[in-house]
């Protein structure tokens, strides 16, 4: 027993940090890589390492290879904060980005602000943190107030509702999401019904469902993460709602494990989203093949956000004058490129500071496939409505 | 006078590691352990000396973070306000709650407390007018420097070192021992077991609600999933206690050393590192296999067992 815990010991010891050679870059980016928020620490990972892999291929930054490392946050803000802390006493790293669960980017952010670190918000969504006036915190993705903007423009023109159900999870993602859809749908004349929470990584949603059957409503909106998505549609199909539209608010419902959960339930939901793989952004359909070449399916937006945002990095730190807080951040307010993403543009506009703001799209699932339906200019394929009823289906 | 002499040379310790010049990173993971060790030892007046394992002191850590939210939030007072504002809340409390589930034993109470700390998350989220429910409360905090966060923190921390020590030594403190070995001989003894379990609970549950205000204080951000969680404060509270030593004093603070700093180390470590949360499963396993009093409170044995191994053959 003695002996292997020596042994153990010793092997901890001589496991060295792997260093990087003096010219390189080399930036640590906290993600969530276990816990219930990892699927898109992982997406997000593997793409920032194929936006790493090119930079590379093309001459690196500076002279010098670009090397990122991940630490696993596990969703935490705490320990968030941790990772964030040792990233700028410990590494010097002049800069910060990464992170996902908008309650571990407000943590960083907070980290960020307070030490005059330059942070890039990748994927999380909650409107405040772009509206805390901070200096040092810029935001690649839209809020979550705009998540929809791309949906709700489809279904002005095109669903017309009358009335909406809207079920969201119960977390920071869920709920500004359901308020912003409630606030919009008042505005476009649509009654909600209903709007219900739920506990997130529930199973059973027959109770809730049943309501909302007999309720009727003309769309059923839902805010979920990954396995609340395909549970909910597959126990809609069950219960046979009849809804003239399914519509799903980005995260869950935009990433390919929705449809290989839900299978055919799946079919005709339209779903918000801010990318979709056949988005004719330059550059956005050569990395998702990449992706899926490498990784066996699509990536979701949280992919090309990540993708994205190494290039914006990469961008700033080379303008920058040095690899200083101050320099980078003076770089950081000068981006303006066009990525996979879309154009980024930090600006400071309705309520937000350093904000970068793109249009919106939605997507269908037709044929087990998402395809880009809206807006127009950027479809892949012509939406289908109105869809089929549960019974007509084969 | 010996007895006081261990506690003050670590206290003196910790107050002058500051002055090294640690940099902010270290202070945050000293900051923490020490924060759970203050939410250990609060826990461990309950269910070490007590005998009443308790699965929810997430809601007091939570009702505590929350009084510091909430009194910024709606009456625009500094969060630290939320050090005295959680005392009588969270007292209140879990008077309330002790008179309800201590009347339970065993397995029923430790259900009944899982339950408290669920619903009061789950009110948390739901009443949205007054708490922003998911959105969560961020305060702007008040300094930038570890320092003075640290000073507080171990502050609380000697403050609730002195209270269990008062109480565990005090005609209290064998009160609650008695209970703990058997409860139905407690009560022939003619000891109020309801009225001394409360006790237990709703000291410990103050002291909870401290550690949860400074976590508003210090981390300026909290929702409900954060600071009324299961799994990250109910049970990483039980297991700080475990790991250290249950029924002693010194149990939390090593603990919580080992819960913050040893998983701190082990995550950074490369390579391996992506497997911590494995190997830090097993690592409590084995202290649980084989140290079941903590690593306080099996230190004789584990002591004995290296020093035989250690000799010659």
């Amino acid at each position: 027993m003695r002996n292997i815990l020596l042994a153990l010991c010793l092997s901890l010891c001589l496991v060295l940090p792997a260093t990087a050679s003096a010219a390189d870059t080399a930036f640590s980016v906290p993600l969530p890589l276990t816990g219930g928020q990892a699927k898109f620490g992982e997406i997000i990972k593997k793409s920032m390492e194929i936006a790493a892999e090119e930079i590379n291929a093309k001459g690196g930054v500076k002279g010098g290879k670009l090397v990122l490392r991940f630490e696993d946050s596990q969703g935490k803000p705490e320990i968030a904060r941790s990772i964030a802390e040792k990233i700028i006493d410990v590494q010097k790293q002049p800069l910060l980005f990464g992170e996902y669960t908008s309650a571990c980017a407000k943590a960083v952010a907070a980290v960020a602000e307070e030490r005059k670190t330059p942070y890039v918000v990748v994927a999380s969504a909650a409107d405040e943190i772009t509206q805390q006036n901070y200096k040092y915190v810029y935001r690649i993705n839209p809020t979550n107030a705009y998540y929809a903007s791309g949906l709700l423009s489809f279904m002005d023109k095109v669903v017309k509702p009358k009335t909406m159900v809207i079920l969201y999870e119960s977390s920071d993602f869920g709920t500004s999401g359901a308020e912003e859809m409630a606030k919009s749908a008042e505005k476009a004349g649509i009654k909600v019904l209903m709007k219900e929470k739920y506990e997130k990584g529930a199973v059973d949603f027959k109770p809730i469902l049943s309501q909302v059957k007999a309720q009727n409503p003309d769309v059923i909106y839902m805010v979920s993460y990954v396995m609340d998505a395909a549970l909910l549609m597959r126990q809609i199909k069950e219960l046979r709602i009849d809804a003239r539209l399914f519509a799903g608010g980005a995260a869950g419902f935009a990433i390919p494990e929705f449809i290989d959960n839900a299978k055919d339930a799946a079919e005709f939901v339209v779903t918000a989203t801010l990318w979709s793989p056949q988005v004719s952004y330059p550059g956005a359909r050569e990395f998702a093949e990449k992706y899926k070449a490498a990784h066996g399916d699509y990536p979701s937006y949280h992919g090309a956000l990540a993708y994205s945002a190494v290039y914006v990095v990469k961008d700033a730190v080379e303008r920058a004058k040095a690899l200083t807080n101050e320099d980078i951040n003076t770089a950081m307010k000068g981006v303006d490129m066009m990525t996979a993403f879309g154009q980024v543009k930090f600006e400071s506009r309705d309520g937000y500071q350093n904000q970068n703001f793109i249009d919106t799209l939605a997507l269908q699932v037709l044929h087990g496939k998402h395809e880009t339906i809206w807006p127009e200019r950027y479809a892949s394929a012509k939406p289908v409505f109105p869809i089929p009823k549960w019974r007509e289906r084969k | 006078m010996k007895n006081n002499l261990a506690p003050l040379i670590v206290l003196a310790v910790l107050a002058a590691l500051p002055l090294l010049g640690l940099n902010s990173y270290v202070m945050h993971i000293l900051i923490l352990s020490i924060m759970w060790t203050l939410a250990g030892m609060a826990w461990n007046l309950l269910g070490g000396y007590c005998g009443q394992v308790s699965f929810g002191h997430a809601a007091f850590f939570g009702m505590g973070a929350y009084s510091a939210g909430l009194i910024h939030l709606h009456l625009g007072a500094s969060p630290w306000w939320g050090f005295l504002a959680s005392l009588p809340v969270v007292a209140l409390v879990a008077l309330g709650m002790g008179s309800v589930v201590l009347r339970l034993r065993g397995p029923y109470f430790v259900l009944a407390t899982l339950a408290i700390g669920e619903v009061l998350r789950i009110t948390c989220e739901n009443l949205t007018d007054f708490t922003k429910g998911t959105l969560g409360i961020m305060i702007t905090r008040t300094w930038v420097e570890k320092t003075q966060y640290y000073y507080i923190i171990l502050g609380l921390a000697a403050l609730a070192f002195i209270v269990c020590r008062v109480i565990v030594h005090s005609r209290w403190g064998y009160y609650f021992v008695a209970i703990r070995e058997d409860q139905d001989a407690a009560e022939s003894l003619g000891i109020d077991t309801t009225r001394y379990k409360t006790i237990a609970l709703t000291v410990s549950a103050m002291l909870t609600g401290l550690a949860g205000a400074f976590y508003t204080n210090y981390m300026g951000y909290i929702d409900p999933g954060v600071v009324f969680s299961l799994g990250e404060i109910s049970i990483l509270i039980i297991m700080v206690v475990m790991v250290g030593g249950v029924a002693t004093e010194w149990g939390p603070a090593l603990g919580a050393g080992i819960m913050v700093i040893l998983a701190e180390y082990i995550r950074s470590l490369p390579l391996i590192g992506v497997a911590y949360q494995t190997m830090f499963g097993v690592l409590l396993i084995v202290i649980i296999i084989y140290l079941p009093n903590g690593l306080v409170g099996d230190w004789p044995v584990l002591k004995r067992k290296l020093l035989r191994r250690g000799a010659p053959a």
